[in-house]
């Protein structure tokens, strides 16, 4: 696994001790099962846990928090306004009455059943408001973990090949310029350049209006979607660009570049040697950022108003609409959680050291 | 090269220089700012003039106090969670490190499952359960951010607790309260505040995201709430953008590029090989000859029984300042023999092949001059063109020479691809793997599923797989057992003689060279001290140098070879 020679970001992002797992072993016992069996073997029990302990926060906050849980599920303005009676109506409606105990299987037993609530704001089921914003906030993040990956890996390359040059300290000197601006920010920038000032990009709303069919109209969606692709994807350039080159750079301290030129290899076919190591972090550290992304999708669809989960996010914390806000919290570590197991299941193919282990030479 | 600032030294003045800006305004803002920044002194929604020089805003509150005052409260924000956030996990770090067991266990757990939270969603849910205080949104971003700092500094504590000094200190009876805060935490400081530079910058953006959506202290004038207002006032079409939305959106981003330039100087402290210099290496740029001819170049007749490389007067700098490490060293490798060059560690004798090879880093000075087969050597060029061609290159340390992700038949059948078409280059890399004794079962092993044995013999036959003239060898038995030493070193002996080849071997070693060599090149210090056929050094060293050599070396078992 990667040394401690990260950079900013790529130091945490390639510890040097993977997490192991509960003590499991990936030993010669195991070498018969296929890698991805073997791996997920070694990470499921992670991967479960997190998400139980997000099953169980989410039941626990409105109990945690200051104040009656009911509090939560009443609009703002009818704070004052609500009866001891209507209070009660709403306690049995979600499920708050009776000990904190049943109250807690009740919950397991809808999440089962993939119940997560109804708005309080929309009245409408959380898990129907949740399936219409989702496909949007993929699209943004999807496409933005990928452009930032591919470019940030990229640069970050490049950067390495030509260290301590002029280019590779302006390079790392831009990325972490433009890493520094707020996600939101440079949102905010983007509408003002490109719409406001340009009126090349619509600015708001993810779908045109009705009059757009067939190609047309997903020609439009794209449209939309550019600008808040465009945000996100510079948010997530730095993290990996840090990495790319911080990784590269480890690697080409290793004996077995020297022995690739050596051999009698160009430039290219030294870098390639090089490069195909220094993916492995790479490819972690871009399944983390669809964890980082999730979040900054929220202010971003914001100034957008993409009608994604972030957006929804948005409007629940303004309106006071906890179902939701628990409901989006939960799905989004869900979908971090899978993201996560999917960098774990897909290691082995990168590192062949974890793909065929044991019988380690002396 | 070497006499220049590393990027961090300078990213880091120019770091603090950006956090003062804001820290000097935190400090003064009373003196700075006139107007209150939560209280209206105007009329709403004024354009900059001289007593507001950024205007107001739509309460008619002045957008130049916001902006001093709000230096505050991301400063406080930033600082108060990465103080707790790193109070936290250095805590943790030090404990599960130190007392390992269940209590580790235990805890690194934990921290494994925060880090797999969604950072941002599990802040904003947070804070929304559990309100909008400055307080509470510092202490809510300090509890989600504690696990990155404890994984680092956990992997750290574990790798101190090695350390010769900290095991030395533990033996005489230190108690772990002492060794930890003597030994460990002094050294723990440089990835202690890269971590604590790292959780400020994540605590200020998330302020100002939060407080964008509207989950900010409403009763503070922070830069986040500032841009909330602005956008929700449609200061991108009024134009009011320009000292409403630029001014607090720039000084968010001039805190968090002074903290990122910072961090980035303590990652440098933390871990001093990111700030060397010496890692350019002028090979990876050089320019693709694949598959044609070597270009011919000047070349002086050369004679049938003439020694293959000649060397005169080669002196080398690392850094064209800096003292020589070798200082004119003239020798010759006759054909078909081993030539040995022996010397203690630091004499200079890798330094010398790496130069011939044009394959030292960094930008050395190299100067005397070197011929192979009557061409010139000492350039870039030509070191490439004859590079894993004409001469063959088996290497130091071997373990880590082979790259861990290709097959030991990929690697080999990659140099041979160089002259001959891809087809005959696995045939060539099959043929090889074999005549360096390595069964067909394992053409398709990755390096690390092979001993350091067979994984220099995967480097010989890579070596060989162009049919070089002269194969050079440095240290090839380093890191083996004595039997496998023997066994390689047969190996370099039955191939000079089936294949023709002139060998250049490299050692410190003195009884291991007069097993096999030819020639006795004998270096001290960079220079040259004695240079003989092999049998008559043994019976009479003329130096000094070599009779000390032979002595401290020789065993009675290798007076006899």
């Amino acid at each position: 696994m990667g040394s401690e020679a990260g950079s900013v970001s790529a130091l945490a992002e390639t510890d040097p001790e993977r997490p192991t797992n509960f003590g499991v072993q990936t030993d010669n016992a195991w070498s018969g099962l296929v890698p991805v069996g073997r791996q997920l073997l070694r990470a499921l029990p992670l991967s479960l846990l997190v998400l139980a302990v997000a099953i169980c926060l989410n039941f626990a906050l409105p109990r945690l928090a200051p104040g009656d849980p009911i509090d939560f599920l009443i609009p703002a303005e009818q704070a004052n306004k609500i009866t001891h009676e209507q209070r009660m109506e709403l306690a049995s409606a979600y499920g708050l009455q009776g000990s904190t105990g049943e109250q807690f299987l009740r919950y397991l037993g809808n999440l089962a059943k993939g119940d997560l609530g109804t708005s309080t704001r929309y009245g409408a089921p959380v898990r129907e408001l949740l399936a219409d914003r989702l496909p949007w906030t993929l699209l943004l993040v999807g496409t933005s973990v990928l452009l930032s990956t591919i470019i940030g890996a990229a640069l970050g390359f490049r950067s390495a090949w030509r260290r301590g040059s002029g280019s590779d300290v302006r390079t790392l000197t831009g990325v972490m310029v433009l890493d520094s601006f707020p996600p939101f920010f440079v949102a905010l920038l983007l509408v003002l350049l490109f719409s406001v000032t340009l009126k090349l990009l619509p600015v708001f709303g993810a779908l045109p209006g009705s009059e757009a069919h067939g190609l047309d109209f997903l020609a439009e969606v794209l449209r939309r979607a550019i600008l808040p692709i465009a945000a996100l994807t510079l948010s997530g350039l730095g993290s990996a660009f840090l990495v790319a080159r911080s990784s590269a750079v480890t690697e080409l301290g290793e004996d077995y570049v020297t022995m690739a030129a050596a051999k009698g290899l160009d430039g290219a076919g030294v870098r390639r040697h090089a490069r195909r190591n220094a993916l492995v972090p790479v490819w972690t550290v871009g399944m983390l950022n669809v964890g980082a992304l999730f979040g900054g999708a929220a202010p971003v669809e914001t100034v957008f108003a993409y009608p994604g989960l972030g957006r929804l996010i948005y409007e629940s914390v303004l309106s006071r609409d906890y179902p939701v806000l628990q409901g989006a919290f939960l799905l989004i570590a869900a979908g971090v959680i899978a993201a996560n197991l999917i960098a774990e299941l897909v290691y082995p193919y990168l590192d062949p050291r974890v793909r065929r282990p044991g019988n380690v030479g002396s | 090269m070497s006499r220049r600032r590393s990027p961090g030294q300078v990213l880091g003045r120019v770091g603090l220089v950006l956090l003062a800006v804001p820290a000097l305004a935190a400090v003064f803002a009373p003196l700075v700012a006139r107007h209150s920044p939560t209280r209206p002194s105007a009329r709403p929604l004024l354009r900059p003039s001289a007593g507001h020089p950024l205007g107001t805003d739509d309460l008619g509150v002045d957008i130049f106090a916001q902006l001093v005052y709000g230096s505050r409260i991301s400063l406080a924000i930033g600082l108060g969670a990465a103080v707790l956030a790193v109070v936290v996990g250095l805590t943790v770090a030090l404990v599960a490190g130190w007392r390992r067991g269940w209590t580790e266990a235990v805890l690194m757990r934990l921290t494994d499952v925060t880090l797999a939270f969604p950072f941002l969603p599990l802040v904003l849910v947070l804070a929304a359960f559990f309100g909008r205080g400055l307080i509470v949104t510092a202490v809510v971003i300090g509890a989600v951010t504690w696990a990155r700092p404890a994984r680092v500094l956990w992997a750290q504590v574990l790798k101190l607790r090695e350390y010769p000094h900290v095991q030395a200190a533990r033996a005489m009876g230190a108690t772990g309260t002492r060794c930890v805060c003597r030994h460990i935490l002094t050294r723990l400081t440089p990835v202690t505040s890269a971590q604590f530079v790292r959780v400020a910058n994540a605590a200020i953006i998330s302020e100002a995201a939060l407080a964008f959506l509207g989950l900010g202290d409403p009763n503070q004038a922070s830069w986040g709430i500032m841009l909330s207002n602005a956008s929700s006032n449609n200061a991108l079409l009024t134009g009011a953008w320009k000292w409403w939305m630029v001014p607090p959106g720039l000084a968010l981003t001039l805190v968090v590029l002074g903290f990122a330039f910072t961090g980035y100087a303590s990652e440098e402290w933390a871990d001093p090989r990111l700030a060397s210099p010496t890692g350019r290496l002028r090979f990876l740029n050089s320019r693709g000859r694949r598959r044609r001819a070597p270009a011919p170049s000047p070349a002086t007749e050369v004679r049938a029984d003439g020694p293959i490389l000649s060397v005169q007067d080669l002196v080398v700098h690392y850094d064209p300042q800096g003292p020589a490490v070798v200082r004119g060293v003239t020798f010759d490798a006759p054909r078909e023999r081993i030539t040995a060059l022996v010397g203690e560690s630091g004499s200079g004798k890798s330094t010398i092949v790496m130069a011939l090879l044009g394959l030292l880093p960094g930008d050395p000075k190299v100067t005397g001059e070197a011929t192979f087969e009557g061409r010139k050597l000492l350039s870039a060029a030509a070191a490439a063109r004859v590079r894993g061609r004409k001469i063959g290159f088996v290497t130091q340390a071997a373990m880590n020479a082979l790259n861990p992700a290709y097959t030991i038949h990929f690697q080999v059948a990659e140099a041979a691809a160089l002259t001959m078409p891809a087809s005959d280059a696995r045939r060539r890399a099959t043929e090889l793997l074999e005549t360096v004794g390595l069964p067909a079962s394992d053409h398709a092993a990755y390096p690390h599923e092979l001993s350091g044995g067979m994984r220099q013999r995967v480097i010989i036959a890579m070596a060989l797989a162009n049919k070089p003239d002269l194969l050079i060898a440095d240290e090839p038995t380093t890191g083996l057992d004595l039997v496998t030493q023997a066994s390689i070193l047969k190996l370099l002996g039955d191939l000079k003689d089936s294949l023709g080849l002139t060998v250049l071997l490299i050692s410190h070693d003195v009884q291991m060279v007069m097993r096999v060599a030819d020639e006795l090149v004998i270096l001290q210090d960079g220079c040259v001290v004695e240079r003989r056929p092999i049998n008559t050094v043994a019976a009479d060293p003329q130096q000094e140098y070599t009779r000390r050599l032979l002595n401290t070396r020789l065993s009675p078992l290798a007076v006899r070879v």
